[in-house]
């Protein structure tokens, strides 16, 4: 139950992403129940040691490490995005799983919704 | 092109809806499309219990946009249809002050030179569009799509 949020652009060059993450903080807050799904080029939101220095960006690693505490209920990626950008669970943050994201898993939830 | 995607719950028996606009005017279709949509939601007796811009969508609720004469003027439309039913529209505030959309209070807030919220549009936090998910039996949004 709850709402998935689905984050499916990548962590840098979209704005989207990032307000995404919002509304994911925002439900939590409310005490509603919500889980992020990172697929496709999102999943790159999920590598570990990400340097923005040289974009001048807030890394988006600090933002997801926080979703935890915030009370976000999952991180999950789905594994054949992973598998596309060369990504596993060492490579990722602590705390990611790994998921498929297909309608087993849309039916887990009530809502669901994209990033921009 | 734009997409909205829709889900639902059934909560209450009489449907409502919380629009969620993504996409910006005139780079996107999607402020158009759910006008269209929200028309026809309350054709059919449907209620419409808010409207939130997020994102570029805020772009929507700007008191400045000039647009060619010949062309339709997207946030006056959805400002009429908002006044003419009553419903709220609401643009987020972390959205809209990046953006540079800000009501009076915004701009005493940062001291800036100008206020361009388009009325009946008002700003407020993403707890607005928390509250429009939990009360409206659907949540649909219209991105800008790819």
């Amino acid at each position: 139950m709850g709402m998935l949020i689905i984050i499916d652009q990548p962590p840098y060059g979209t704005w989207a992403g990032r307000e995404a993450l919002d509304m994911a903080f925002a439900l939590a807050a409310f005490d509603q129940p919500v889980s992020l799904l990172f697929s496709g080029a999102g999943v790159n939101w999920l590598r570990k040691a990400q340097d923005t220095a040289g974009i001048e960006q807030k890394s988006v690693e600090k933002n997801l490490a926080a979703a935890p505490i915030f009370g976000i209920k999952a991180i999950l990626a789905d594994r054949a995005a992973c598998e596309r950008y060369n990504l596993d669970i060492k490579t990722m943050i602590d705390g990611a799983q790994l998921t498929d994201a297909n309608a087993e898993l849309m039916a887990q939830y009530s809502q669901a919704a994209f990033a921009g | 092109m734009t997409h909205s995607t829709t889900h639902a719950t059934t909560r209450t028996a009489t449907p409502s809806f919380t629009l969620v606009i993504t996409g910006a005017p005139y780079s996107s279709q999607a402020p158009q499309t759910a006008l269209s949509f929200a028309k026809a939601t309350v054709a059919a007796g449907h209620t419409i219990d808010r409207v939130f811009l997020y994102g570029d969508g805020v772009h929507l609720a700007s008191a400045l946009v000039a647009a060619p004469s010949d062309e339709t003027h997207w946030p006056k439309r959805w400002a009429a249809f908002l006044e003419e039913h009553e419903i709220p529209g609401v643009a987020c505030i972390a959205s809209a002050l990046r953006r540079g959309l800000v009501d009076g209070d915004e701009q005493k807030r940062y001291q800036l030179g100008a206020n361009n919220l388009l009325k009946p549009f008002t700003i407020a936090g993403l707890g607005e569009w928390v509250e429009g998910n939990i009360k409206s039996t659907r949540t649909i949004y219209f991105h800008a799509g790819a």
